[in-house]
C-alpha cells in the first residue's frame, strides 16, 4: 500500500439509502464523528427513495368503520377511544407474513420501536399525509390486520430518504458520492477496512477502518421483469460471501404483484390498499377462489402466486394473456389524485393507460430480497449458524438478513426494517467503537487484486470475446423462466446449468470502455459478475429446500414442511465448486406463536 | 398490449465528449430500433450494450423517482427514463439528446453537479424543529401539508438548475431547486430558524435574483412551479418579522 491510495476511518459505511445514512447518522449523535459513508450514487438516488405505499407502525390513527370488513372505509380513533391496533397484532402479522420463518426476537424489537422511529422522521421534518384533527394518516396494507401503513401520499419512501439524507448532512456526516466497494477485507474473523474505487477517476483505495457497516440493498437485478433500480445488483452480498461471510435464506425472494405490464415497475401495493381490484380476462375478481377473506390484501406470495395460476391457466390479459388487470376505477379521480398521484403519472406515461378511467395491466415483478448478510437486531453480521460475529462487520436494510422478513415480508415492513435496524446498527458501532476498538493491520496491498481484475477485463480481445450485456441478459432470462414464482427441480437445475455455463463464459468477457474515468461499462460487467455469484446461491438453496414457504413455491413439493425445513439456509462460499449449505434454527416462541396453518 | 406494437428504426443523435481522449464534444449517431413503449432511456442502454459500451449516462430508478438521469433532449431538459422516443422524434426520425447545459461535463451526459449540490447545501435543506418536541406527532393541518407538497416532491434531478438563465451565468445565485427547498422549510409550520432562512434567500444570491424567465417550470419533469416558490419567498421575506411571529405563535399549538 502507499500513502496515496490509503483512506482512514473510525467507520466505513457503504449505501446512502435508509439503512446505511440511519447507521452513520446514529453512531454519529452517539459521539463517533469519523465516518465515511460510500454510495455509488449520490446518495439521494439510492433504491430506498422509490418505496412507494408506506412504513409500518400501530400507531392507533385510524380503525375501520365497524362492520364494513375488511377492505371497507377507515375513520380517525377519536382522542380516547379503545385503539384496535398493537404491537402485538403487528407481529402476528409479520410472523404470518413470514410462513414462520421470521425470527421472533427480531420481529418483537421491530414492532415493539416501529412507533418510535415514525415520530422521529416526524420530528425531522419528514412530510406525512395527515389526518383532519393533524395527526399522520394511516391506510391498510397486505397481510395486516390493522391499517398500520403511515404514508406521503405514495412517494413515501422519497420523503424519508430526503428526510435522513438532509438530516445526515445537518449533522456534518462525510459521504463519497459515485464511489464504488469492490471488496470487504476480513481476516481472522476481524473486519480491517473495504476496497473502493473512485468512480470519477477510476482510481482504487484501500480504506481502512475500525467497523464496516454494509446497507447496500437488494439483489432483484437478477430477473428480467424487476421492479428494482439498475443499481441493486446485490454489490454488498455477493462482495461479502466471496469474503468468506455466508448468505442466509437466499432461495426467499418476493415478487411483487403489481409491476407494470411489461415493464416491472412498481404500482404502489396502496393501489389495493386504497380499494383497488384485481381482476382476469374474464373480469372476474379471482382472488375470491385464493384468499376469500383479506382477498386482494392478501400478502403479496399469495396474491403473486394467485396471479401467476390464473395467467397460466389462461385467464390473463394483453395480446400474450401475459398480464392481470388491476382495477381502480371506483375510486374516483380525487382519491387517486390525492393518494396514488405517482402511480397515476406511472401508468400514463409508460402504458398510456389512465387510471382513473381504465383498469392497468400489471404482472408479478421481482421486488424484494428477504435473504442477504446474517445479522442480528443490533446489525453485527455473523459468521456461522452459532452466531459468532464477524467482529467489526455491520449490516442493516434489505442487504441483511435479520431475519424478519423471514420466507415472505409484508408490505411497509421494509422501510421500517431499514431505518430502525440501521439506527440499531449505528448505535451499537459506537458502542464497539467507544469500547476501544482498534484499526486491525491489512496483509499486502488488497487494491492489487482489484487493479489487475479491471486490467483483465480491459485487456485486449480473447478468440471467444463474449459481452457482459448478453451474459446478464441470458442470466436474467433464466432466472425469470426457472427461478420464478413457481419453482420445480426441473426448472431449478436448468438454472443452475445456466449459470455455471456464464460464469464460464464470464471470463472471457472484456469491456468495450477502456479509460479509466466514469467508466460505466467497467462497473456493469462488474455488477454482473455478482449477479452471477448470488443467482447461484439463490438457485442452489432453493433447490435443496423441498417444500414450500412463503415466497419460495415449489409445485414439486407444494406444502410446507415445517419438520424438515422450519430452519433457515446458510450457504458458504466452497472455493469454485458451488456453495456449501448448513441450516440454522429459527428464533420461535413456541408458547405464544407456535407455527399454524397459513390461510388468509 | 404496450410491449408490442409496430417497431420501426430511429437515429439517436448524442454528444460525446471525454475530456481526457476529445478536444471538444461532438456528436455521433447511431440507429435503434424502437417499439411504441420504447424509452430514451431503453435506447440508451441498447446502444451501450450492442454497439458503443463508451456511452456514459447516469440512471437508476427507470421511473422518474431517483433524479438521475436529467439530460437534454431536442434542446429541451427533461428525464429520459419516462420519455418514449416516438414522441420525440423530429421529421428525420431523429432524436439529439446531450447533457445537462451549462455544467462542466465529466464525460459524455455526466454532468458535474458541484455548484448544484453546494447551493442545496448552503440553504440548510434539514429541518431545524424546535426545541421542545411532544411524544408523538406534531399536529400539521393537511392544509399546510398540501402547501408543501410541491417542493417535498422534488427529486433534484437538476433539470431546472440547467435551464436557468441565470445559473449559467452566476454560479453563487442559490437557484431554483435549492429556493424550492428553501420555500418547503420556511412554510414548514415545524421549522425554527425561519427568520434564518427568510435573511439568506433575501440576499444579493437569493429570491430576488429570479429574472422571472419561467424555464425551471418548462424544464420540471415532476410538473412542480419553482417560480412560484420563489415568488411566495420574496412575499414572505417582505414581511419577515410579521411571518417569524406567526410562526412562534403556530408552534405553541403545533
Amino acid at each position: 500500500m502507499t500513502d496515496t491510495n490509503v483512506i482512514t476511518h473510525d467507520v466505513i459505511v457503504v449505501g446512502a439509502g435508509l439503512a446505511g445514512t440511519w447507521a452513520a447518522l446514529a453512531a454519529g449523535r452517539e459521539g463517533v464523528t469519523d465516518i465515511g459513508v460510500l454510495s455509488k450514487l449520490h446518495p439521494l438516488r439510492s433504491h430506498s427513495g422509490a418505496a412507494q405505499g408506506g412504513i409500518a407502525a400501530a400507531l392507533n390513527n385510524v380503525r375501520p368503520v365497524a362492520d364494513t370488513g375488511p377492505r371497507g372505509p377507515l375513520e380517525p380513533i377519536p382522542v380516547g377511544d379503545e385503539p384496535v391496533d398493537s404491537w402485538e397484532l403487528h407481529m402476528f402479522d409479520t410472523i404470518k407474513g413470514s410462513d414462520w420463518l421470521g425470527d421472533q426476537d427480531a420481529i418483537e424489537v421491530l414492532v415493539k420501536e416501529a412507533p418510535e422511529i415514525i415520530y422521529e422522521y416526524e420530528h425531522m421534518g419528514c412530510v406525512f399525509s395527515r389526518l383532519p384533527d393533524g395527526r399522520i394518516a394511516q391506510r391498510r396494507f397486505g397481510g395486516h390486520s390493522a391499517p398500520r401503513a403511515n404514508y406521503s401520499a405514495d412517494y413515501t419512501g422519497h420523503v424519508l430518504l430526503h428526510t435522513i439524507h438532509e438530516q445526515a448532512l445537518r449533522h456534518g456526516v462525510k459521504f463519497y458520492p459515485e464511489w464504488y466497494c469492490m471488496d470487504l477485507i476480513i481476516e481472522d474473523n476481524v473486519c480491517r477496512g473495504v476496497v473502493a474505487m473512485d468512480v470519477l477517476t477510476g482510481k482504487l483505495y484501500t480504506m481502512r477502518a475500525k467497523a464496516v457497516m454494509f446497507g447496500t440493498g437488494g439483489y432483484g437485478r437478477a430477473w428480467k421483469i424487476t421492479s428494482n433500480a439498475t443499481a441493486n445488483t446485490g454489490d454488498g452480498v455477493a462482495i461479502a460471501y466471496n469474503a468468506g461471510v455466508p448468505l442466509m435464506d437466499m432461495e426467499f425472494v418476493q415478487f411483487h404483484p403489481t409491476g407494470l405490464y411489461g415493464k416491472g415497475i412498481l404500482m404502489s401495493e396502496a393501489c389495493r390498499g386504497e380499494g383497488g381490484y384485481l381482476r382476469n380476462g374474464d373480469g372476474d375478481r379471482f382472488m375470491e377462489k385464493y384468499a376469500s377473506g383479506l382477498m386482494e390484501l392478501a400478502p403479496r406470495d399469495l396474491v403473486s402466486r394467485s396471479e401467476q395460476t390464473e395467467i397460466e391457466e389462461g385467464r390473463g390479459v394483453g395480446d400474450d394473456k401475459q398480464g392481470i388487470y388491476l382495477d381502480m376505477t371506483h375510486l374516483g379521480a380525487e382519491k387517486i389524485l390525492s393518494r396514488l398521484p405517482q402511480v397515476r403519472e406511472l401508468a400514463l406515461e409508460f402504458l398510456g393507460v389512465d387510471i382513473i378511467h381504465e383498469p392497468v395491466p400489471i404482472q408479478p415483478t421481482a421486488h424484494y430480497s428477504m435473504g442477504g448478510i446474517p445479522a442480528n437486531a443490533d446489525g453485527q453480521v455473523i459468521a456461522d449458524g452459532d452466531g459468532t460475529p464477524v467482529v467489526g462487520f455491520y449490516a442493516a436494510g434489505e442487504c441483511a438478513c435479520v431475519s424478519v422478513h423471514g420466507a415472505n415480508r409484508l408490505g411497509t415492513n421494509s422501510l421500517l426494517g431499514a431505518s430502525l435496524f440501521g439506527r440499531r446498527a449505528g448505535k451499537s458501532i459506537a458502542k464497539f467503537i467507544k469500547d476501544g476498538a482498534e484499526l486491525a493491520p491489512i496483509s499486502g496491498d488488497p487494491t492489487q487484486k482489484h487493479e489487475a481484475r479491471i486490467q483483465h477485463l480491459m485487456s485486449g480481445p480473447t478468440d471467444k470475446k463474449e459481452s457482459v450485456a448478453q451474459i446478464a441478459a441470458e442470466l436474467k432470462e433464466t432466472m425469470t423462466k426457472n427461478c420464478g414464482v413457481f419453482r420445480t427441480e426441473e426448472r431449478l437445475q436448468k438454472a443452475l446449468q445456466d449459470i455455471k455455463q456464464l460464469q464460464e463464459r464470464f471470463k472471457n468477457a472484456r469491456v468495450m470502455d477502456t479509460s479509466r474515468r466514469f467508466n460505466t461499462d467497467l462497473l456493469g460487467a462488474i455488477e454482473t459478475e455478482h449477479l452471477l455469484t448470488f443467482s447461484e446461491v439463490i438457485v442452489a438453496s432453493g433447490l435443496n429446500r423441498q417444500e414450500s414457504r412463503g415466497a419460495h413455491f415449489r409445485t414439486d413439493f407444494a406444502k410446507r414442511d415445517d419438520e424438515k425445513w422450519l430452519k433457515h439456509t446458510m450457504a458458504y462460499k466452497n472455493g469454485d465448486d458451488g456453495p456449501k449449505l448448513g441450516y440454522k434454527s429459527v428464533n420461535i416462541d413456541w408458547e405464544k406463536y407456535p407455527p399454524q396453518e397459513r390461510k388468509y | 398490449m404496450a410491449t408490442n406494437g409496430t417497431s420501426k428504426t430511429a437515429v439517436i443523435r448524442i454528444q460525446k465528449f471525454n475530456p481526457d481522449k476529445d478536444k471538444k464534444p461532438y456528436l455521433k449517431e447511431y440507429t435503434v430500433t424502437v417499439t411504441p413503449d420504447t424509452t430514451i432511456l431503453d435506447a440508451l442502454e441498447e446502444i451501450k450494450a450492442t454497439q458503443d459500451g463508451t456511452l456514459t449516462f447516469r440512471r437508476s430508478c427507470r421511473h422518474a423517482i431517483c433524479g438521475s438521469c436529467a439530460m437534454n433532449v431536442n434542446g429541451h431538459n427533461t428525464l429520459v427514463c419516462n420519455q418514449r422516443v416516438n414522441a420525440h422524434l423530429d421529421k428525420k426520425g431523429m432524436i439529439t439528446v446531450r447533457p445537462l447545459p451549462y455544467l462542466p461535463i465529466v464525460k459524455d451526459m455526466v454532468v458535474d453537479r458541484t455548484s448544484f449540490w453546494d447551493q442545496y447545501q448552503r440553504i440548510k435543506p434539514w429541518l431545524v424543529p424546535p426545541e421542545d418536541v411532544p411524544e408523538t406527532e406534531f399536529r400539521m393541518t393537511p392544509e399546510e401539508v398540501k402547501a408543501l407538497n410541491d417542493a417535498e416532491k422534488c427529486i433534484m434531478c437538476g433539470a431546472c438548475y440547467s435551464a436557468c438563465t441565470v445559473t449559467a451565468m452566476n454560479k453563487s445565485y442559490i437557484g431554483p431547486h435549492a429556493l424550492l427547498k428553501a420555500s418547503l422549510r420556511i412554510q414548514d409550520p415545524r421549522d425554527s430558524i425561519t427568520d434564518e432562512r427568510l435573511v439568506e434567500i433575501s440576499g444579493a444570491d437569493g429570491a430576488y435574483r429570479c429574472h422571472t424567465i419561467f424555464n425551471c417550470i418548462d424544464a420540471c419533469p415532476k410538473n412542480l412551479n419553482p417560480t412560484q416558490a420563489i415568488e411566495t419567498l420574496r412575499k414572505l421575506a417582505q414581511k419577515r418579522a410579521a411571518y417569524v411571529d406567526a410562526r412562534k405563535e403556530r408552534q405553541k399549538t403545533l
